[in-house]
């Protein structure tokens, strides 16, 4: 599913770079990235996703080698093919639950939002227990039923990969724990490829795959 | 395109207040010129279209305008008056017709007008209900008049008293109603129309009353040479009806009475001018084009209107900059939104579209509301802003 060989990576003003000999997952494995702040777990993430391009190497994600992209394919491929889940959710307050869902559909003229999509959003909401919610705004949830909006965001186009940033990074431990078993459960039921940074070291026996990022700290370029 | 205009209206209304508040500002801006404009066009075309329909004037010197808009628009002016003398010498030239007009009392709110049938035909008002003026003591309404007080031909209403507490002064006259007039969409339609002679009944310059000849020892004080002084017990009518008519008269000389203003129409062109030569040197009096007044009215108007324009567009440059600022500081205080956007792999295009889509969404509603507010004011504001202009003129 992914595959990141001999990757390089500096940020343009400098201070900081990342090299990858060899990274493989494997299609439907549930990997965990980990390693301190500013190690580039985020940045793993955006090379995987193609946000970033590496300065070398090759980037291949489900099939795809997302390095030899133009930036309008690699946007694409980001919509149709991944989906994101973020620390601080980013859902839109403007929203009601069930338009967030569908918020990716919204956005790509690829993804067609027709009944059977809808009919999807709300079995997916209903999967994850907020189908009481879906007229409700961000804002009158509670964090970790935004966190399930933003999973159930992340999987309404069916993507073959998940990528999440520290996503029960704001949950408190019970919130957590329910969070984390329902991205397993879906992600096991949609037979989708999890990678997911966390700083939780008592998660990972959960993993089928621990990625330390600070052994691809490549220290100042 | 639908999915940013559908999330541009989401994120609208989701902000209503602060949305409701820069299409407001944006429909202003917008709106204030074209209702200006609409507004100067109306008032210019339907001031000079009566203005047009009233041949000649004539009055006496002073102000032509403040004698135009008494005698068309029926605003008091407080015009000096002419005399029934002036209408006669016109009419006794046999090169024009004159129409008697006579304006300055009101009844409920509404300006009484004495004229004879000639001003009727003259304007081309028709009755819409009940029949014109026959008899003394009578009138006709216009029909903002009718709709207004509710009145109908068998309804009755009363003069309004000049000076409330002057005892000594003229009581009010009850006039019968006995027909009202389509809507002619100008100053007739609020107005009370009587004989001139009834008009000046109501002034208090004639009068009905007991026959003294026939009255009792308790309503004569004393008789004298075939003349018969009365005490205070003497009945004086308020309303002229077909049994009192009778007794209805005038004291003095009937060449003096008081006139606002006479419409001339010259029986051709070559008539008009030779009553225009007769009148140029005339010390006391005007016989004027009312077209030519309104014309130089018009043109104030217009110089007036370019001022506010000048304002209008200077205070619309500043909404529009702070339009521009509202959105920008908005747009940054989205940067959550739009990083997610381009995170999840929205093109930058379309991140312009959704906010294009606010911003058109916002504009449209605005010119929308400015045309609605400007078309309202153009066609039914007319009367309102006629008013406006001729009082403060």
């Amino acid at each position: 599913m992914i595959e990141l060989r001999d990757v390089r990576f500096e940020y343009t003003l400098g201070g900081f770079s990342l090299f990858v000999p060899q990274l493989s997952i494997a299609p439907g494995a549930k990997a965990a990235a980990i390693g301190p702040s500013g190690s580039g777990k985020t940045t793993l993430l955006n090379l995987v996703s193609g946000i970033e391009r590496p300065s070398v190497g090759e980037v291949e994600t489900d099939g795809v080698r997302v390095d030899g992209l133009s930036p309008a394919a690699r946007r694409s491929f980001r919509i149709t093919h991944l989906g994101f889940v973020f620390q601080d959710f980013l859902l839109l307050d403007y929203l009601d639950v069930l338009q967030n869902i569908l918020y990716p559909y919204r956005l790509h003229r690829d993804l067609n939002l027709d009944r059977e999509t809808q009919a999807r959003a709300r079995e997916l909401a209903a999967n994850l227990g907020i189908e009481r919610l879906l007229e409700r705004r961000p804002d009158e949830l509670s964090q970790g039923e935004r966190q399930r909006v933003a999973i159930a965001r992340a999987l309404i186009t069916a993507p073959k990969l998940i990528l999440a940033d520290e996503p029960t990074g704001n949950l408190d431990p019970a919130t957590k724990r329910q969070v984390l078993d329902l991205l397993f459960e879906q992600c096991d039921a949609l037979r989708t490829t999890l990678l997911m940074v966390t700083h939780d070291h008592g998660l990972l026996d959960r993993f089928d795959q621990v990625v330390d990022v600070s052994d691809f700290a490549a220290g100042p370029s | 395109m639908k999915d940013s205009l559908y999330l541009a209206w989401c994120y609208l209304r989701h902000h209503r207040a602060k949305t409701l508040l820069l299409v407001l500002s944006l429909s202003a801006f917008l709106g204030l010129p074209l209702v200006m404009r609409a507004m100067s066009a109306v008032i210019q075309q339907s001031l000079m279209s009566r203005a047009h329909d009233t041949p000649l004037l004539l009055g006496k010197k002073g102000s032509s305008l403040d004698l135009v808009v008494e005698a068309l628009y029926f605003q008091p002016k407080g015009v000096e008056a002419l005399t029934s003398a002036d209408a006669n010498e016109v009419d006794r030239t046999d090169l024009a017709r004159a129409i008697p007009i006579r304006t300055g009392l009101s009844a409920q709110g509404f300006s009484v007008v004495g004229t004879t049938l000639d001003y009727f035909e003259l304007r081309g008002l028709q009755i819409d209900d009940g029949r014109m003026l026959t008899t003394l003591g009578e009138c006709v309404l216009g029909s903002d008049v009718a709709a207004s007080l509710g009145l109908s031909p068998g309804d009755a209403i009363l003069t309004s008293p000049a000076a409330l507490f002057d005892l000594a002064g003229v009581y009010p006259l009850r006039l019968r109603v006995v027909g009202a007039f389509q809507p002619s969409y100008g100053p007739d339609d609020r107005a009370v129309f009587v004989d001139v002679k009834n008009e000046w009944v109501a002034e208090g310059l004639g009068h009905g009353h007991q026959d003294l000849t026939t009255a009792g020892g308790d309503v004569v004080l004393k008789r004298k040479d075939g003349t018969a002084t009365a005490n205070a017990k003497l009945v004086n009518y308020n309303e002229i009806t077909e049994a009192n008519a009778d007794s209805f008269h005038f004291h003095g000389d009937p060449a003096n009475r008081p006139l606002s203003a006479v419409i001339v129409v010259p029986n051709d062109d070559k008539a008009g001018v030779l009553l225009r030569g007769r009148f140029i040197d005339d010390a006391t009096r005007q016989l004027l084009r009312p077209a030519r007044v309104i014309e130089g009215l018009n043109a104030q108007i217009f110089r007036f209107e370019r001022v506010l324009q000048l304002i209008v567009w200077t205070v619309g440059l500043a909404t529009a900059l702070m339009f521009i600022l509202v959105m920008a500081l908005s747009w940054r205080l989205r940067a959550d939104e739009l990083r997610t956007m381009t995170r999840l792999g929205c093109s930058r295009w379309k991140g312009v579209q959704i906010m294009g889509a606010e911003v058109f969404l916002m504009v449209g509603t605005s010119v929308v509301l400015a045309a609605f507010f400007g078309f309202v004011l153009a066609h039914y504001g007319e009367t309102w802003l006629q008013n406006l202009v001729l009082r403060g003129s």
